[in-house]
């Protein structure tokens, strides 16, 4: 009989199959309108979801292997396949406008705003979060 | 640089018509974020403030004579700029330079947490994480600059210098972890100071001589860190549960009760050199390149060489078909250092060990892969093609030195159509399959066999147990997250019915098993729809949107060591 430095059993190990799938969906919508000559104005929209998960790990009953030595451990591992789950959506809003004031002078102003949604935090803990920016200013041709 | 303002004083000098742009931008942004900004602001650095920002362009051109200047400043840490210049073929070139910020998050550990439970009560065996700078904010800033310039030096065999330049540096912060001994008992994560910089320089000559263009190439690269060496303690060793036998724990050790330097980046560079051919060949076309480069990490002195040749040969069989072969080879080598180790239990009573060991790369291999190729064009609307090839990888010293199964065979196959009606409609599918004999495998086996079944020993003398490390020889299974049957499909088609619309619709999917591993049926499976669709109903408005999906699955086995503790 095998033992290690604590004088305690080695009994192998035991192993299971299991998928990790991972799922991501992105839709995006952008549009350029041109109402008037001096007027242009795009936007775009884009939402992005993304999911990972395992499948639950069913380990095999290897209780007649422990020969009742290890009945104080449990090696089920119900909860293994949630270390691992991921899920964040994210949306994406921008606008930009153009305006010609003059010949060679040129207005222009632009949105972005970014939500993100962690559902699942966990290794860097709960990323979500937002951002806006606004940014104008004045084109000038020469 | 001096190349370049000498031509543009010499073609301003010429009476040439000129035209000059000027584009200048000039506003402000304001940035804000709401909660946790690392991750939707990872490449958004803009502080949290109204802060000024620059555009601006310059186009000027003269007869063959085009000079292009653009830059941003968007803040201190993300500013970019370009200047480039053609003069038809005599020169051509450019400088530029840009910066960014990018926001790291920290790693907080949380899942290396963990106690043995003996009955209802808390045992002694423990893994613990420490985060010794909790809530620190990591970020690097990187910069780039550099440039190239081909230059004509004679019309006469058509001789071209080629020159190029690019440095990166890096600075900033980032989280360094160390894993104190006994591996996953104690965990501890700091700062760490960013400064890297890599240098690269190219130089190369062309020239045509018949039907034949012949290039050299000559390429450097040097890599260094100058942040300061981040360090960690190493625990004191002791008994996991009982917290004694110190002496005995520490004589097991690499380190023990000490603070070392751990994580540092290696100091390296690399020499290259490049030859090229193109030219025609009978009734046909053939290009190819021959180098050699050798790297240096001059930290250890540990050295490694590369041979790499390719060629190419395509040749028209008919007025619509055309066959393309390739071949390739490459053959690395790297120096095997000597590990020298503390001997294990020095200076205890009983046996001691060396674990002195030769490492030996797993990058040590013969690569080659060569291919034939046929094209057909069947009619005005249909392009067909077959590719059939052959890859051999054959591993010096993995898994073992001189051991077995280290040659791995890839035979692959690939069949395209391209179909095309005009400019409505078009189509496209291909498909291709990998039969791959004995892929890279881990020397170490996956599981670990009972210890009461199998012999591990000798139990030394005068103990009565064996130690962790002899459990190694308990260990079998192969494993690898490589295949050894792919199948890949792409699949593409674009309508347009009138120049107002035009609708996309793709897919892709690959799957791909590993059948040698026993019963461990280890997979994989991607499938990848996409569809877009762009409408410009009339001048004053256009519009385009899509949606991709994909769905990722892996198939592989979770294994655990079943001991006490």
């Amino acid at each position: 009989m095998f033992t290690d430095a604590g004088g305690v059993l080695h009994f192998g190990s035991e192993y299971a199959m299991t998928d990790y799938t991972s799922d991501a969906h992105n839709i995006y919508v952008n549009a350029t309108f041109l109402p008037m000559e001096k007027l242009r104005m795009t936007t775009t929209v884009s939402y992005n979801m993304s999911k990972g998960e395992m499948d639950q790990v069913t380990m095999p009953d290897i209780t007649g292997r422990l020969d009742g030595n290890l009945s104080h451990q449990d090696f089920s591992f119900d909860e293994m396949h949630e270390y691992s789950n991921l899920e964040y959506s994210i949306i994406r809003l921008s606008a930009s406008l153009e305006y010609l004031l003059a010949q060679g002078v040129t207005f222009t102003a632009d949105v972005d705003y970014a939500d993100l949604t962690d559902d699942q935090g966990y290794v860097y803990g709960d990323e979500s979060g937002s951002m806006f920016m606004v940014r104008t200013g004045f084109r000038f041709e020469f | 640089m001096m190349v370049f303002i000498l031509s543009f004083a010499l073609v301003t000098a010429q009476e040439n018509e000129v035209t000059k742009e000027y584009t200048l931008w000039i506003g402000g942004h304001y940035t804000d974020f709401t909660d946790f900004s690392k991750k939707v602001g990872e490449y958004d650095l803009g502080d949290e403030d109204a802060l000024p920002e620059l555009k601006g362009s310059y186009r000027f051109r003269s007869g063959e004579y085009l000079l292009n200047i653009d830059g941003h400043y968007y803040d201190k840490n993300n500013i970019s700029g370009r200047y480039s210049q053609r003069w038809a073929d005599r020169i051509k070139g450019d400088i530029y330079y840009r910066s960014l910020v990018r926001q790291e998050e920290q790693d907080l550990l949380g899942n290396l947490s963990a106690r043995e439970l003996i009955g209802e009560n808390p045992g002694g065996k423990i893994l613990t994480h420490e985060l010794l700078d909790e809530g620190a904010d990591y970020n690097t800033h990187r910069r780039e600059f550099g440039g190239n310039a081909e230059v004509l030096i004679s019309r006469k065999n058509n001789v071209r210098m080629m020159a190029a330049h690019r440095s990166i540096l890096k600075t900033g912060d980032e989280q360094k972890i160390a894993n104190s001994h006994c591996f996953s008992c104690h965990v501890t994560s700091k700062s760490a100071e960013v400064d890297k910089r890599t240098d690269e320089f190219e130089v190369g000559l062309q020239a045509d001589v018949n039907d034949f263009t012949f290039a050299y190439k000559f390429g450097y690269r040097y890599f260094q860190s100058r942040a300061n060496n981040a360090s960690a303690y190493y625990d004191a060793a002791v008994h996991p549960v009982n917290g004694g036998s110190g002496a005995e724990f520490g004589s097991r050790q690499v380190f023990n009760d000490t603070t070392v330097v751990f994580g540092t980046y290696p100091e390296t560079r690399k020499f290259s050199h490049k030859v090229r051919a193109k030219g025609k060949l009978g009734k046909g076309s053939f290009s190819g390149s021959l180098g050699y480069s050798t790297t240096e990490n001059l930290n250890t002195d540990v050295a490694s060489t590369a041979w790499s040749g390719a060629a190419l040969y395509a040749i028209p069989l008919n007025s619509k078909t055309r066959a393309i072969a390739r071949v390739a080879g490459v053959r690395y080598k790297t120096d095997d250092p000597f590990i020298d180790l503390p001997t294990f239990r020095d200076g205890r009573p009983g046996p001691t060990y060396s674990f002195d060991f030769t490492r030996y790369s797993s990058l040590d291999r013969n690569d080659f892969k060569g291919s034939l190729e046929i094209i057909s064009r069947l009619n005005r609307t249909t392009t067909v093609s077959g590719l059939l090839g052959y890859n051999m990888i054959d591993r010096h010293d993995y898994p073992v030195p001189d051991g077995d199964d280290q040659t791995t065979g890839k035979l692959f196959a690939q069949a395209r159509v391209k179909y095309r009606k005009g400019l409505k409609f078009s189509a496209r599918a291909k498909y291709r399959m990998e039969m791959i004999s004995d892929p890279f495998t881990s020397g170490r086996g996956l599981f670990e066999a009972s210890g009461r079944d199998a012999g591990v020993g000798p139990i030394p003398e005068p103990f009565s147990f064996i130690f962790y490390w002899q459990r190694e020889a308990l260990r079998y299974q192969d494993i690898t997250i490589y295949p050894t049957d792919v199948h890949d499909f792409d699949f593409g088609l674009t309508y347009r019915p009138d120049n107002k619309m035009s609708v996309n619709f793709g897919l892709k999917a690959k799957f791909d098993k590993n059948g040698d591993l026993d019963s461990l049926d280890v997979e994989h499976s991607m499938y990848q729809p996409n569809l877009a669709l762009t409408l410009t109903p009339d001048p004053k408005w256009s519009m385009s949107a899509g949606y991709t999906f994909g769905h990722y699955k892996s198939r592989g086995p979770v294994a655990v060591a079943l001991f006490d503790g």
